[in-house]
């Protein structure tokens, strides 16, 4: 990273269903070029390439002045909501090659046990296979390895046909020498097979979440590989030398290197991206205190984040799986774009998680879809324009009207427009409920929150969450629909390092500095292979504790002295209580380590000569109908500002602004909203 | 002239409102989850909450059938007139609350919520303590002849006045409790949780106003009544049906006990359950004080399904016109009889509802083996220990799906063996699916558990609780019955011997084995209908032998495939079925 004065150019790629989008800019000047080409599901380095390469084009930069290529991912993420991985098998402790079909012995809560089927394992009970040893809970070796019964284990997954391996031994977190061993003799017993050993992925305790999390790591390692072999191999034949980073669930970035190891860490890699370009915006308006929600297609992922501190947590989950890697504390619910609305047999009205997709999609994309959506709930309301993506896509207006009619408004006895209003009522109460969760879940209350929506659809939604939660503020980004790649270009490098500690040494500070001291050897070697200099590394030292006997750990900034006091104060803040009597215990270490990358300061709009309207239209308000001017944002310059009601539209997100907002253009691009009237 | 405050809830409100109280029981729940200190609530996950309208009528509530009527114990000794903002009431009696608790380490916590000093809503908080005192460690014990044995009894209590706390009232508590740190933070996460219910409760009230909140807890009610009575009549045709199950006995020798249900469909169209000709109580604590609500609230959940937009309530017990229970049986026992193993009686319970459901002619679920529960005290380096291990059993097939492998029951999840063994004095040899304990069927049941235990302690105490060995849960439709766990000690031993499987007082020494093997849930169909493709995937993944595959399913393994020929050989001539099977078919079982 040392040669950004000779190669100031960075460039960032995100690959979507539809589109890739590149954008590229220069860490000089800030100024920055973006390019959009049809994705190449076939092969998605085809369309990235084709995509640097227009947008050096553009800017008439050349390829050797590339200093950091940036890529957010959702190659493992789609393998494993899809479970379309590698096929694998899973090797552990004999006597338990049942723990991963057993899970956690239960049907969920919210599951009726009558209906409730088990999810299918990404590995199924036939393709695991034991091996001789065992680990006492304190470390010590209670069977030794018996490799014969390693070279049996390997023997059965040539005859399985597999094409990755996930190891996990009982209290490999304590004690791990056999399963590096096994992985080890794996690895040479079975070229060519991807195998992942659990505590490369995640030596924390819980043998059944830490097997789920080498398997899924060893399921999308050969995908993942490959895909950011071809990659690097494309880069090299355009001539570009710089290094590849791909964004990592936690909003960090890291090399592809590290990545090829772990790729299980890219899970979450999209929406990350998204919140870390939130942050930038945010930080760029002089705004710390956020709540972020990215509106797409299907879902909506939602984020809290405060003074541009990222809060991991490890009880986060892709699909039907837990999977305690360190990533963003997000909640994800089924509500987007595309969310369908229906009425019950018993006559209420859901909204969601069932989505029409990109294909057929919303009835007004005139693909022939039939369901009623939120998209033309909007459409019904004229929260849209006539048209989307610059004029490319028509909005077919009668087919959503007769789709909220039939589906919603017939069954309920509703007006059309009230059935409407009806439906984004109920999509806008999920996500409030979701956003409530993010914030007074965790000891917040959103009044003090900025809300940034972004995703396609985050903006038509700003001003009515905001006056649910009663938030005064709203940023929308400059690009709402394409926030990846500013996120890309103001990552970090980062990775997190844990341990486990045992119970009866918590309370020794001597083994918790010791401990921290093996994990700061871990991050330097990381550092340098990433190739971080001295200055730009920073270290986080975290302690995960509880009262013992407690289930859950908050994380307290360790300073080596008085952690059961910080610990007492976090439990009040977050839980109303602390408990005096109570033992505080640390149940593990985690060391955040970044790398700090140089980020370009974003290029200033130019001042604008006031707001004028390029149209207008009629919206149907709940207060009634009104004709609400259209701006086009393009055309908008710094310190323009706006009264609601208007629709203010882009080429890749429209924006509501309700009666009783105002909106201001920001001198670096972004709207910021603000209640004018309570 | 004001207007009248809106008083109705229009259906997208509903279903905001329905949003909201959902997302509050979900907060009150990470609460508990989070901060409470027993293994048993914060890994096992024994706790519930419900949400009730201004009268007490539970509006939301949770998919665990074994909720009776919560806040009508409670308004006997203290009116709902009478409460206060800031109160909190607690109890945990079970005869005193009719049954709503069903035995005494289950502790529940209720306020009400208030508006401008109206009352708006009840809050519960619910949770199983690991111990409230007793004729032995973990209060519950196969050994206990009466509720006394069972631990400290909190009859209805105001624990807190208008925000001052009856501290002396929790002091005796917690001085009856073997482990009184464990149920302070308990008694605090429970508290914590429920206070934050009521804020939430609160909130809602005051954002839609009281009447529309009011209006919409009534409707929640009235659809899932209405629903739950569609199904019945759906479901039942005029007549009377019954179905008769069984439990293997109480530990103190009754043998086996039955549990007899008539339900009857009159042709102005009452439902009445009638349970008067179940068997008498026993002395063991297998008795289950069957609060009346509890058969509606199950079959509720059954014919409610999986969908979500659907809310367990009230609406359940009252699509059930009446409900008759004979003092003296075993679903409603006289006062103090023990009740502390009732876990059994009412998972049989619940099957027996299915089974109901099934001699009408509907696709319940054939039977689910009832989950097995193990205490073990002891001492190590001179301190007590006690730890209660729930271990998942297999659940009944379904007209579309096999039944579930190693499921304790809703929302209990095991402690992970890396957990278990950095906690208690034991380590385990082995934990995996009980092969070949699977009811055989097209669609089959699901695998009962092994666990098997090495007792590091120097000595300790057992207590066991497994059910179903003398009376494995049926199969349907052709489907063959589970098959039964048994308890063993050092197995393959010159000392080996086998443990009662309903008993306590078994002393361990260090060094001893401990093998637990759970039962499987019965099948449903025909096992020769089961894909032979599915039976060799059970075979690979260790679920059913090659010799079971042969045997039970007519189906022939070679090597890792299927041998075509000697299958559709074996396959030829079906054995003859009926409509249930118990260890053999039958057309009735009683």
């Amino acid at each position: 990273m040392s040669s950004t004065d000779l190669r100031p150019l960075s460039v960032a790629v995100d690959i979507g269903g539809t589109f890739t989008d590149v954008t590229l800019q220069d860490g000089d000047t800030g100024r920055a070029w973006t390019a959009k080409t049809p994705s190449t599901p076939h092969d998605p380095s085809e369309a990235f390439l084709t995509g640097v390469r227009l947008a050096l084009e553009t800017a008439g930069e050349s390829a050797a002045r590339i200093g950091r290529v940036l890529h957010g991912t959702t190659i493992a993420t789609n393998l494993i909501l899809e479970n379309k991985g590698a096929v694998t098998a899973l090797v552990t402790t004999a006597g338990f090659r049942h723990v991963l079909e057993i899970g956690r012995q239960d049907i969920p809560r919210r599951a009726n046990l009558h209906a409730w089927i088990k999810p299918r394992r990404p590995v199924p009970p036939s393709r695991v296979f034991e091996v001789a040893e065992r680990i006492a809970a304190d470390g010590s070796v209670i069977a030794p390895l018996d490799e014969a019964s390693v070279l049996l284990a390997a023997e059965a997954c040539r005859a399985a046909g597999v094409e990755a391996v996930a190891v996990c031994l009982l209290h490999a977190f304590t004690a791990p020498a056999h399963e590096i061993r096994v992985a080890a003799m794996l690895r040479e017993a079975l070229p060519g097979v991807a195998v992942t050993a659990s505590v490369d992925v995640l030596p924390v305790v819980r043998e059944y979440e830490r097997s789920l999390a080498a398997i899924l790591n060893a399921q999308v390692m050969p995908a993942v590989s490959t895909y950011v072999r071809r990659l690097e191999e494309r880069l090299a034949e355009a001539g570009i030398a710089a290094p590849l980073l791909l964004m990592k669930s936690n909003g960090g970035v890291a090399g592809a290197a590290s990545i090829r190891r772990a790729p299980a860490v890219t899970a979450l890699s999209g929406p990350a991206a998204g919140v870390v370009g939130a942050r930038a915006v945010a930080a760029a308006a002089g705004i710390g205190k956020i709540l972020t929600v990215d509106i797409g297609g299907t879902s909506a992922d939602i984020c809290l984040m405060r003074d541009g501190a990222i809060a991991l947590t490890q009880r986060g989950s892709v699909g039907d799986w837990p999977l305690p890697l360190p990533m963003l504390d997000m909640v994800t619910i089924g509500a987007g774009g595309g969310s369908i609305a229906r009425v019950t047999r018993e006559g209420a009205l859901a909204v969601g998680p069932a989505s029409a997709g990109a294909h057929p999609g919303p009835a007004c994309y005139g693909r022939g879809g039939g369901f009623a959506t939120v998209t033309d709930a909007h459409v019904v309301l004229g929260h849209l324009p006539a048209a989307l993506l610059g004029g490319r896509m028509r909005l077919d207006a009668a087919a959503a009207a007769a789709a909220v009619q039939r589906e919603v408004a017939t069954p309920l006895g509703l007006g059309l427009h009230e059935a409407a209003r009806g439906i984004l009522a109920v999509v806008d109460s999920n996500m409030v409920g979701a956003l409530r969760v993010v914030s007074v879940e965790r000891g917040h209350d959103p009044r003090d929150f900025t809300l940034v929506p972004f995703g396609g659809a985050g903006p038509l939604h700003g001003c009515a969450l905001a006056t649910m939660l009663g938030i005064t503020q709203v940023l929308v980004p400059p690009a709402p629909g394409v926030l990846c790649a500013q996120g890309l270009l103001s990552a970090d490098l980062r990775a997190e390092f844990s341990r486990s500690v045992l119970p009866g040494q918590a309370a020794d500070p001597a083994v918790i500095e010791a401990g921290f001291a093996a994990l700061t050897a871990e991050a330097a070697a990381w550092f340098a292979e990433e190739g971080v200099p001295e200055a730009a590394r920073r270290i986080l030292r975290v302690v995960l504790m509880r009262y013992a006997g407690q289930g859950a750990e908050l994380p307290v900034p360790w300073r080596g002295i008085d952690a059961a006091g910080d610990f007492a104060a976090a439990h009040r803040g977050l839980y109303g209580f602390d408990l005096p009597e109570g033992r505080a215990e640390i149940v593990t270490m985690r060391l955040e380590a970044a790398g700090a990358l140089p980020i370009a300061e974003p290029a200033a709009l130019p001042p604008g000569r006031g707001a004028s309207a390029s149209g207008s239209q009629p919206v149907q308000f709940a207060w009634g109908l009104a004709q609400a001017p259209v701006y086009d944002r393009a055309r908008l310059g710094s310190g323009d500002s706006i009264e609601g009601p208007a629709i203010i539209t882009q080429l890749d997100a429209t924006t509501l602004l309700a009666r009783g907002w105002s909106a201001a253009v920001l001198p670096l691009g972004a709207l910021l909203l603000r209640r004018t009237e309570t | 002239m004001d207007a009248a405050p809106a008083t109705t809830c229009n259906p997208v409100t509903l279903e905001i409102v329905r949003g909201a109280i959902r997302a509050a029981q979900a907060e009150m729940e990470a609460l508990i989850e989070r901060t409470a200190m027993s293994a048993f609530i914060r890994e096992k996950k024994d706790f519930y909450t419900a949400l009730f309208d201004a009268e007490g009528v539970m509006a939301v509530g949770s998919n665990v059938p074994v909720f009776g009527d919560i806040c009508g114990p409670v308004f006997r000794d203290f009116p709902a007139a009478t409460m206060r903002e800031g109160d909190l009431y607690w109890y945990n009696d079970c005869y005193g609350s009719r049954g709503a608790v069903s035995h005494s380490n289950d502790q529940v916590f209720l306020a009400p919520v208030f508006l401008d000093g109206q009352r708006v809503a009840f809050v519960m908080g619910w949770a199983h303590f690991a111990d409230i005192g007793g004729l032995r460690p973990g209060s519950i014990s196969p050994d206990a002849t009466e509720i006394f044995h069972e631990g400290v009894i909190i009859p209805p209590t105001r624990l807190i006045e208008a925000g001052a706390v009856n501290h002396a009232a929790l002091a005796i508590f917690y001085r009856n409790c073997r482990y009184p740190r464990v149920a302070q933070g308990d008694a605090r996460a429970l508290m914590a949780s429920v206070e934050l219910g009521v804020l939430r409760m609160r909130e809602i009230a005051a954002r839609f106003g009281p009447g529309i909140l009011a209006d919409a807890l009534r409707q929640l009610l009235a659809r899932t009544l209405t629903t739950v009575r569609d199904r019945l009549k759906q479901t039942f045709p005029v007549g009377t049906w019954r179905f008769t199950d069984r439990i293997d006995g109480d530990g103190h020798g009754s043998g086996t006990l039955r549990l007899r249900f008539a339900l009857t469909r009159t042709p102005d169209d009452r439902f009445i359950l009638d349970a008067t000709e179940t068997d008498d109580q026993s002395p063991g604590p297998v008795n289950f004080l069957m609060n009346p609500d509890v058969p509606g609230m199950a079959l509720g959940l059954y014919f409610l399904g999986g969908d979500p937009t659907q809310v367990v309530n009230a609406g359940g017990p009252r699509a059930l016109d009446e409900v008759r229970l004979r003092e003296g049986s075993l679903l409603y026992p006289r006062f103090p009889a023990a009740l502390g193993m009732r876990g059994l009686t009412m998972m049989r319970m619940l099957a027996a509802l299915n089974g109901l459901v099934s001699v009408a002619g509907g696709e319940a679920p054939a039977a689910h083996a009832a989950y097995v529960i193990i205490l073990l005290r002891g001492s190590i380096g001179g301190r007590p220990f006690l730890m209660s291990d729930g271990l998942g059993v297999g659940y009944g097939a379904r007209g579309f799906a096999d039944g579930l492998d190693g499921v304790y029951f809703v929302a209990q999840e095991n402690y992970p063996v890396e957990f278990l063994e950095l906690e208690y004095p034991v380590r385990l040899r082995h934990y995996g699916l009980h092969r070949d304990s699977a009811g055989p069927g097209c669609w089959r049941g699901g695998c009962g558990i092994v666990r098997e235990y090495e007792i590091m302690a120097e000595e300790a105490v057992l207590a066991v609780r497994l059910d179903g060995v003398e009376n494995p849960p049926w199969g349907a439709a052709g489907g063959q019955s589970g098959r039964p766990g048994r308890v063993l000690v050092n197995p393959g031993t010159p000392q080996e011997r086998g443990l009662r499987p309903l008993s306590d007082g078994n002393r361990l020494l260090r060094g001893d084995i401990l093998r637990i093997e759970t039962g499987g849930g019965g099948g449903r169909g025909h096992p020769f209908d089961r894909p032979a493709e599915a039976v060799l995937e059970d075979v690979l993944g260790g679920l059913v032998s090659a010799e079971a595959a042969q045997r039970d399913y007519g189906v022939a393994i070679l090597g890792r495939s299927v041998d075509a020929a000697a299958t559709a050989a074996l396959r030829a001539n079906p054995p003859a079925m009926r409509a249930f099977h118990r260890g053999v078919y039958a057309d009735v079982l009683d």
